[in-house]
């Protein structure tokens, strides 16, 4: 049955209810539309919400005294040279008198705010562009806030955290937009030489000569969910080249997948993300605690004896605790990082800043996976150039920092690939050797499972190299071998006896220093048997390590591998 | 003066609400989802509005666009009708915000009754006997155990982040409190992270006795009478009467003043409805105040007369109530059975789909508010209640004839529904005694299990 115009209707009422006097309204404010997934939304959800469409989730852009108040402590924020001379290098007409209106429009001075803030007690020094004003471009007097507000930084020694978001260099002021680029790039140089810490966030859109300066250059890189990043901006590029560029293109998960990005944090987890990155760089001496506790005996009688090929299949077990499972059990505070900052991100290789008793240290995993999904995910702990890259980045940034260095090695070899060696796959293993044989903190290595030649060694050049009792290193894999030398990868098994590649081998040769008994299985949740010998251990290790100079951890490090 | 109401709703509840606007010459705007093209109150009304998607959240539940559909309409009141918005205290704000009357309670009234701690504070500072419990969150068993005193046996464990019953314990005697205290916490500490914990006075077998009552912008409050709605599953209303059988003259009065006491104290203007355990020992206790019109509204409209829907408007409108409490007089019985498109063999799974043919009956004494018709398609993406049928006889006896007899003529092909169920309760000899409680479903499922 169709209903359609069946009824009678009150036609009449209507058109008198349509003339009547005072009419309902929406007061001007209450409702407005999202922009993004153009649906009517109640303004003060948004507002009270970190400026987060209550529809879709999408982000708005936050002025910079909200954004201040929505990472800093409350009332702790201490702005810094607010009134600044406007200038007109160009004397571009027409633009002193914009600045003006800008100015009255924003409630600000100029498109960023910089200052003083405590983060979860912590202080920093905080700049934070806002795009309503003029795009946020960068001129003299941007440019002049954010270098002095670093070297004042530097001065005081404080971190110094960044929001960018920007049209790139002010177009109206020429050629001294451009400098600033310079200007500021130069002042975090100073900053970072004076070892201090840095963390740049990007949000929406930050294109031009804001990113190919301060934005890219911090010790940590994280930007909002979706936030466009780039130099050129996407119009330009589509007009230039003549093509439509693809969806994603150079928002913050194309970046993040382009090893640009340490992460994406959402807008309601930034304040204590960054407290606890904070917390992590604060300056801390290495504990010493370790020389408390006894020794531990390694070593211990063998139950039953187990082939070279046995073990060579033990380590290889996809039920054998991963890299993240070793990260898990040892330490606390795990962040990851990502990215090699020139290619990509390499899931083969997990790292990032974590606590051991408290101390903060810079782990580096390789990781296979646990299921099938994962394995491809993290291509079988197989590393590319850009994983080894990214490794040789936390290093440097742990050398910078003070922190000790923990590397878990699992892996059957570097990744054997076309693009791998497009990129340079022995030279990422080569430069990771080089400059790990001369990181001026305490390095230590522990071979979990496969320990696949220079795949491995390029987390193993390290102070001391500890071993499982059913993982193996080696030069090559026994398949390989035989293959080599016998022309047959049938005889593995003969090989794998041939090559001394167990625990017990390497031991011997003085290529490791500790070996850990394994549980006759282990898995994740027996890990405990071997960490709390472990971690027993790695006390006795920065007890030992922690008190040595730079230069006297160098020495020994020479030594180790110069007697081999 | 209110010349055109927005109806903020669907199905049957926005029929209803259509009808009485036609009948007092108020134009009407219905607004409707995606999925709602065909359906009834879009057909009904002078005017119809899409408002989004099927989902709910994309449509009756955006306040947003039916406070946008409500301007451009140019409605001056929206009625909020039953579920969706009408307990939304935000939606009632925003209403008022934008210059259009909200047909029920003010904001601040439906905030405050709708937080269980804050409306039981005003019961008790009004004097309205509440269900005896700890008014503090407990944590350690021993002081626990000396508040269960106060409280008295039988009582319940609740924890304070509690729900799907983890961390809830029934306790009959002292000797047994430690334990289930103990477990009870362990399980909510492990569920939701919380330790604390409240003690609350088991009322064993209680029926539900709730009382209608009328507030006007005067200050005039004026109770219509209670419903038993007893028969529930899950906490779901299947069969509600009035007046209940238990309730004397004299009880009637006792409890219809605590329900006004209760309307006065929280400052209730519109139609409201007041919930009562009421227990083996005639002890009745405050559970919660509804602050909109409600699904079983037909069966107190048949006893007293009135007509609550359009006394809703009226009072919405700044008219005064045109009776007091004296000429308010309860006359034979009503009863109402909710027809659902549900299956009661396949655990009552809903059943959604198109009614191919529909016969229901008519005659004397028998009403039904429906939004379906032949050709139909009752959408997935809303609640299964399709109809409602609601009888009145001189007595109890009368009504319940009436409606076996009616049950008996519904037709309805195309989807399962819950007819031959009500069918088979309303011969249920316990229910034909009247000797029903909150539990009765649950023994007349596993009396029909049995059966099988």
């Amino acid at each position: 049955m169709k209903l359609d115009n069946m009824f009678k209707k009150n036609q009449e009422l209507v058109a008198e209810s349509k003339d009547n006097e005072p009419k309902s309204e929406v007061p001007e404010g209450l409702l407005r539309k999202c922009n993004l997934c153009k649906k009517v939304i109640l303004t003060e959800e948004v507002e009270n919400g970190y400026y987060i469409c209550p529809k879709c989730g999408g982000y708005y852009h936050v002025p910079a005294m909200q954004r201040i108040e929505m990472v800093a402590d409350a009332g702790s924020f201490e702005e810094w040279d607010r009134e600044m001379r406007p200038v007109n290098p160009m004397r571009y007409k027409g633009y002193l008198e914009k600045l003006k209106l800008q100015q009255e429009k924003t409630g600000l001075k100029e498109a960023v705010v910089t200052g003083k803030a405590r983060i979860d007690g912590e202080e920093v020094v905080l700049g934070v562009c806002d795009g309503r004003f003029l795009m946020a471009s960068m001129g003299e007097n941007v440019g002049e806030k954010i270098a002095r507000a670093v070297e004042r930084a530097t001065e005081l020694k404080l971190p110094v955290i960044m929001f960018a978001c920007s049209g790139g260099a002010r177009m109206q002021e020429g050629i001294v937009s451009l400098m600033q680029m310079a200007k500021t790039s130069a002042a975090l140089k100073r900053h970072s030489e004076a070892g201090l810490l840095y963390i740049s966030v990007f949000t929406d859109p930050t294109t031009g000569g804001v990113t190919a300066s301060f934005a890219m250059l911090g010790d940590i890189i994280l930007a909002e969910p979706g936030a466009l990043i780039g130099f050129a901006g996407p119009r330009v590029i589509e007009q230039t080249i003549r093509q439509k560029l693809p969806k994603g293109f150079q928002r913050s998960e194309f970046l993040l997948e382009h090893g640009f990005l340490d992460g994406i944090v959402e807008r309601k987890e930034q304040k204590e993300t960054l407290a606890r990155i904070l917390k992590l760089h604060k300056k801390q001496e290495m504990s010493g605690e370790a020389l408390k506790k006894p020794a531990v005996k390694l070593i211990e009688k063998k139950k039953k004896r187990l082939e070279a090929w046995d073990r060579v299949l033990k380590s290889r077990k996809s039920d054998r605790p991963s890299g993240s499972d070793y990260i898990r059990a040892l330490f606390t505070d795990f962040i990851e990082f990502h990215g090699d900052r020139y290619y990509g991100d390499d899931a083969a290789i997990v790292g990032g800043v974590a606590r051991f008793h408290g101390m903060p240290v810079t782990v580096i995993a390789q990781e296979k996976g646990s299921n099938t999904k994962e394995n491809i995910l993290h291509n079988f702990g197989m590393p590319k150039p850009e994983g080894y890259r990214k490794a040789l980045r936390l290093m440097k940034q742990a050398e910078k920092f003070g922190r000790p260095v923990i590397c878990f090695v699992d892996t059957p070899g570097a990744f054997c690939g076309i693009e791998a060696e497009e990129r340079g796959q022995g030279e990422a293993i080569a430069r990771n050797i080089y400059e790990m044989s001369a990181l001026k903190v305490p390095v230590l290595s522990v071979v979990v499972g496969e320990g696949g030649s220079g795949g491995a060694l390029a987390l193993a050049t390290s102070d001391e190299v500890w071993i499982l009792e059913n993982a193996v290193y080696s030069i090559l894999s026994p398949e390989g071998f035989s293959s080599i030398l016998w022309k047959d990868s049938s005889k593995a098994k003969e090989a794998a006896k041939v090559m001394k590649m167990t625990a017990e081998n390497l031991y011997k040769q003085q290529i490791v220093e500790q070996v850990f008994e394994e549980p006759e299985e282990l898995t994740a949740e027996n890990i405990d048997v071997v960490t709390d010998k472990m971690d027993a251990a790695m006390l006795a290790f920065f007890g030992k390590y922690g008190k040595l100079s730079a230069e006297e951890l160098q020495e020994h490090r020479y030594q180790r591998f110069r007697q081999m | 003066m209110i010349r055109k109401i927005l109806i903020a709703n669907r199905g049957e509840i926005a029929v209803r609400i259509i009808r009485a606007c036609r009948e007092m010459s108020i134009a009407t705007v219905a607004v409707y989802s995606e999925a709602d093209r065909e359906a009834l109150h879009a057909k009904l009304a002078d005017e119809a509005i899409c408002i989004g998607e099927a989902p709910a959240s994309e449509s009756y539940l955006s306040m947003e666009r039916i406070i946008s559909a409500a301007v451009v309409s140019g409605a001056d009141a929206v009625h909020p009708g039953f579920g969706f918005l009408s307990e939304n205290s935000k939606f009632a704000d925003l209403c008022r915000q934008c210059g259009i009357t909200f047909i029920g309670p003010d904001a601040e009234v439906i905030e405050k009754l709708g937080n269980k701690q804050e409306a039981r504070k005003t019961m008790i500072e009004a004097g309205v006997p509440v269900i005896p419990g700890t008014e503090e969150a407990l944590e350690d068993w021993q002081e626990a155990f000396k508040a269960a005193k106060k409280v008295g046996y039988p009582l319940m464990i609740k924890a304070a982040l509690g729900g799907g019953g983890k961390g809830m314990r029934e306790v009959y005697d002292p000797a047994g409190f430690e334990e289930a205290f103990r477990t009870a916490q362990k399980e909510a500490v492990s569920g939701f992270g919380d330790g604390r914990m409240y003690l609350e006075r088991l009322i064993q077998n209680p029926r539900h006795i709730e009382f209608q009552i009328l507030a006007d912008n005067y200050g005039n409050v004026v109770h219509l009478g209670e419903r038993d709605c007893s028969i529930q599953r899950n906490h779901q209303k299947l069969i509600e009467e009035a007046p209940s059988m238990v309730l004397t003259e004299k009880m009637r009065e006792k409890m219809g003043e605590a329900a006004v006491k209760a309307a006065k104290a929280a400052g209730y203007v519109n139609a409201g409805t007041i919930e009562f355990l009421l227990d083996k020992g005639n002890h009745f206790y405050f559970m919660e105040m509804n602050t909109r019109i409600q699904v079983e509204h037909p069966v107190t409209e048949w006893v007293t007369g009135v007509d609550l829907v359009k006394a809703q408007i009226k009072i919405a409108a700044g008219e005064k109530l045109e009776f007091a409490q004296k000429d308010i007089r309860i006359q034979g019985h009503a009863i109402e059975c909710r027809i659902n498109a549900e299956n009661p063999e396949k655990g009552f799974k809903p059943s959604p789909g198109t009614v191919q043919d529909m016969y229901l009956p008519g005659g004397k004494g028998i009403r039904i508010d429906t939004a379906v018709y032949s050709g139909y398609t009752i959408p997935v993406w809303y609640d299964s209640m399709i109809a409602k049928l609601i009888v009145w006889g001189k007595g109890r006896k009368e009504a319940i004839r009436k409606m076996q007899s009616a049950l008996g003529e519904v037709i309805i092909e195309g989807v399962d529904t819950n007819v031959d169920y009500q069918y088979e309760i309303l011969h249920d000899q316990d229910y034909l005694d009247g000797n029903i409680d909150v539990e009765f479903i649950q023994r007349f499922s596993e009396m029909q299990d049995s059966a099988k």
